[in-house]
């Protein structure tokens, strides 16, 4: 198991040497001169001298072999480098940021795992009846529907039209917990709903897978109780395709929620990095782009991990 | 066009229309007592105070400085810092400071501004003004109260970089992005790329503003949610409210609208090389387009046709007899390119952004009235910080551009028109305008209006008949706020991003 997962880390660790590497070179690839933009704000020409000046102290002008050398050595050293734009360092906005993403996808997670499994299991024991047709057509809806129009119309119902909840922003939980709970609600909700649809049909799915096995037939021909056979042999087993879905999906959402903080204007990770981008800061693309890899990899390492544990059948010898 | 209803006016009329009426009864949120809140479009890139990083920074800006100088609702240059200013037959500027502290309680002093201005006229200083300050010769400090500032050859608009936003005064040694100045307001935190936050500055040299205790600038990127915060009631005024929802703020019987036409549209070409190195296939150009469509198409009717130099024709120095001499005419424009030596018209390419919806459609609009006469535009629409560059470098043979001027004096527009300064993505690329160039330079040296009118006058005719730009047309630029605040005010014409100097006034109920 060790060895297993020592080897996997090494694996990732390569993985996120060529994201990192790719995304510093595309970055310098494409046009743009984070120089030239913070001089040119607001429509008036940047002196050429002063971008020079500029560039010069960003570190631009030495060689891009050696840029990068230096951007991998300050990684090792735990310096993810600052901002162009005001000189924040990147890891100090990273930390800032991070948690923020995290609430939003874990909240998600948890609202749609609550409603999900029971949901699909439902559907499942109701297989071809109605309600298995209503669950099943809405979740084939929620999951064709991209997350910026879901987000859209709850706004417009819940903000503009019944005014319950604010339409966006973000206040930190210390300075007014009921105020960060509101603005958490509809962004989270947008992101469960996605979320939802796809436990709900995975759960389905495997819960029908199980209910054929034999010792569910066994157990119904013991004269055990039905409550008690989904307790205790369906949904105990159903879940494990259930959780390495939620794993895998977890991971795309790190980098997923960039159009719903946009929208819902909830300043995490994902979204910073689409301003970042703007502005071609390279030590805060490449910084935000690794945490984000990093953890994408790390979670599929738990996952691989955690169905090892739950059935013996997965074997992890190679 | 005009009735004709296009997917994207379909999608914005649905979608203001909320059809969902039957959602019970509208409950207003009561407001903070004392706290306004804003809704910006951007974070701030940075607070350095005197170089030019848009519209938001500039709110915030204004919020915490004050210049010499500043503009009144009615566009006119007023007292902030200065309480007296006047110039002497030699052209040399004299400002009488008034009694003002800056935030750490220290007076404003007469060495404050000189060292502001030397700071900001270093070549390397990156100051939006830059190029004008560098015209002062001598700043002299003869007492605390008094600054005389000499030029190399008089300058008439001096008062008017000293009332720009980008040209408040720092206490010497600053840092330039401190937000520490003499302003109605002090910062009281930032929380980077969501809002910053400042309060009332009990010491403020003007009795009795500001008149909120708290101002709460928070960010809305998204332009449909900056309009949803604002009739959720999350936020009281929003900066660029979007052209497709002008019509339903302004019908909101809880909301008000406050637009002005100020910025513009317009087209820049690259001069370097054939064909738009000939004044008669740029002219072409302008008389091959229909305004209203663009108008229509860009601005949900909420832009006007530009069909001469883009000074409004409330300025006095407006020329009627050019109002619409670039007047859309195919005919015209197909014999102009055949005079050209183009009877057959050509390929060019287009340089515009997909970041900004009103960029994107112009130059669409642009691109079907140009194949009309044969001109076969390929459209280049890469994210603005690429098109950025490729107008600074001239990689490009026209460009779709739109901004305001510096202010609404004749000599704001040489920010767009003047060959002479450096190549910059906001003017057109190699082009030489030597006559032009030498009538800004005359016109900054005139201080007689009649005079100064007489050689703006000949200006515009000389770009009429080079056409160093295209105007295309003026567009409303507007703020949305709640019905119960007042004393905010959008500034008239180019000064509308200006409109963060009425915020001392603003109050709530």
């Amino acid at each position: 198991m060790l060895r297993y997962i020592a080897f996997r880390s090494l694996v990732a660790l390569f993985l996120v040497w060529i994201v990192v590497t790719v995304v510093f070179l595309l970055l310098h690839l494409i046009p743009g001169d984070p120089a030239e933009l913070l001089l040119s704000q607001g429509n008036i020409p940047a002196d050429p001298n002063a971008v020079l000046a500029l560039r010069e102290k960003m570190g631009l002008n030495a060689p891009l072999w050696q840029q990068y050398l230096d951007h991998i050595a300050g990684i090792f050293t735990g310096d993810l480098g600052a901002s162009f734009r005001d000189g924040a360092p990147v890891i100090e906005q990273i930390g800032l940021r991070l948690p923020r993403t995290l609430e939003v996808i874990v909240s998600a997670a948890l609202i749609a795992s609550a409603i999900g499994v029971p949901l699909g299991t439902f559907a499942a024991i109701r297989a071809d009846g109605r309600a298995d047709a209503v669950i099943s057509f809405f979740a084939s809806a929620a999951l064709s529907t991209p997350v910026f129009v879901v987000g859209s119309v709850v706004i417009l119902i819940f903000a503009q039209e019944l005014k319950w909840l604010p339409a966006g922003g973000f206040v930190p939980f210390s300075e007014d917990p009921v105020e960060h709970l509101k603005l958490l609600l509809l962004p989270a909700g947008t992101v469960a709903l996605s979320l939802l649809a796809v436990i709900t049909r995975m759960s389905r799915a495997s819960v029908l897978e199980v209910l054929e096995r034999d010792y569910v037939r066994t157990a119904r021909a013991k004269g055990v109780s039905r409550a008690r056979i989904l307790r205790r042999h369906v949904v105990r087993n159903a879940l494990i395709p259930v959780l390495t879905i939620l794993g895998l999906e977890l991971g795309t959402l790190i980098g997923g929620t960039v159009l719903v903080e946009f929208v819902f204007n909830w300043p995490g990770l994902s979204g910073y990095l689409v301003t970042a981008v703007d502005a071609r800061d390279y030590p805060e693309v490449v910084g935000i782009v690794m945490t984000i890899s990093v953890l994408f990899v790390l979670l599929n390492l738990v996952v691989d991990v955690v169905n090892a544990m739950l059935d013996p059948r997965i074997s992890l010898v190679r | 066009m005009k009735n004709h209803m296009n997917r994207r006016g379909f999608l914005a009329t649905t979608g203001a229309a909320g059809a969902l009426t039957f959602l019970g009864p509208k409950v207003l949120r009561a407001q903070d007592n004392g706290t306004l809140r804003f809704g910006l479009s951007t974070y701030p890139p940075s607070f350095d105070v005197w170089a030019s990083n848009g519209t938001s920074a500039g709110t915030i800006k204004v919020l915490c400085h004050r210049g010499l100088l500043s503009y009144d609702k009615e566009g006119l240059i007023r007292s902030e810092l200065a309480e007296s200013w006047d110039v002497a037959e030699d052209g040399t500027w004299t400002f009488k400071l008034r009694d003002a502290k800056w935030h750490d309680g220290s007076p404003v002093t007469a060495e404050d501004v000189a060292w502001t201005v030397t700071e900001a006229q270093k070549p390397d200083s990156a100051a939006y003004l830059q190029a004008s300050l560098a015209t002062i010769t001598s700043v002299e400090t003869p007492d605390e109260k008094t600054v005389v500032m000499k030029t190399s050859e008089p300058q008439a608009v001096l008062p008017e970089w000293f009332a720009n936003y980008n040209m408040s005064i720092m206490k010497k040694g600053s840092e330039r992005d401190s937000l520490m100045g003499a302003g109605p307001f002090k910062l009281v935190s930032t929380d980077r790329g969501v809002s910053v936050t400042v309060e009332a500055n009990p010491d403020y040299y003007k009795e009795g503003l500001p008149k909120v205790s708290t101002i709460e600038a928070i960010v809305y990127a998204d332009e449909n949610l900056r309009v949803a915060a604002l009739e959720a009631g999350d936020v009281d005024i929003v900066e660029y409210v979007p052209w497709q929802a002008m019509e339903q703020v302004a019908e909101n019987d809880a909301l008000k609208l406050d637009t002005t036409f100020g910025p513009f549209m317009y087209l820049t070409f690259n001069a370097s090389k054939p064909p738009f190195d000939n004044p008669l296939v740029r002219r072409a150009m302008g008389h091959a387009i229909k305004r209203e469509d663009i108008a229509a198409a860009a601005f949900y009717e909420r832009g006007a046709p530009l069909e001469h130099l883009p000074l409004p024709d409330a300025s006095e120095f407006y020329n009627a007899e050019f109002a619409n001499e670039w007047n859309y005419d195919p005919e015209k424009a197909k014999s102009l390119l055949a005079e050209a030596g183009y009877p057959d018209g050509f390929n060019c390419t287009m340089l515009s952004t997909a970041q900004y919806g009103m960029h994107q459609s112009t130059a669409e609009v642009c691109q079907a009235y140009l194949s009309m006469i044969g001109v076969n535009v390929t459209l280049d629409l890469p994210e603005w910080s690429t098109r950025v560059k490729k107008g600074n470098e001239g990689t490009y043979d026209i460009a779709v551009m739109g901004t305001a001027a510096a202010n609404n004096d004749p000599d704001g527009l040489a920010t767009v028109l003047d060959g002479s300064l450096s190549p910059s993505y906001a003017r057109s690329y190699g082009m030489e305008t030597p006559e032009i160039s030498e009538a800004f330079a005359k016109g900054r040296a005139s201080f007689d209006t009649e005079e100064r009118k007489a050689i703006y006058k000949e200006l515009e005719r000389v770009a009429i008949e080079t056409a160093p730009i295209m105007g295309l047309c003026w567009r409303e630029q507007g703020y949305g706020m709640a019905a119960n605040v007042s004393g905010f005010s959008n500034l008239p014409g180019q000064l509308t991003f200006h409109s963060g100097f009425t915020l001392e006034e603003a109050m709530i109920g």
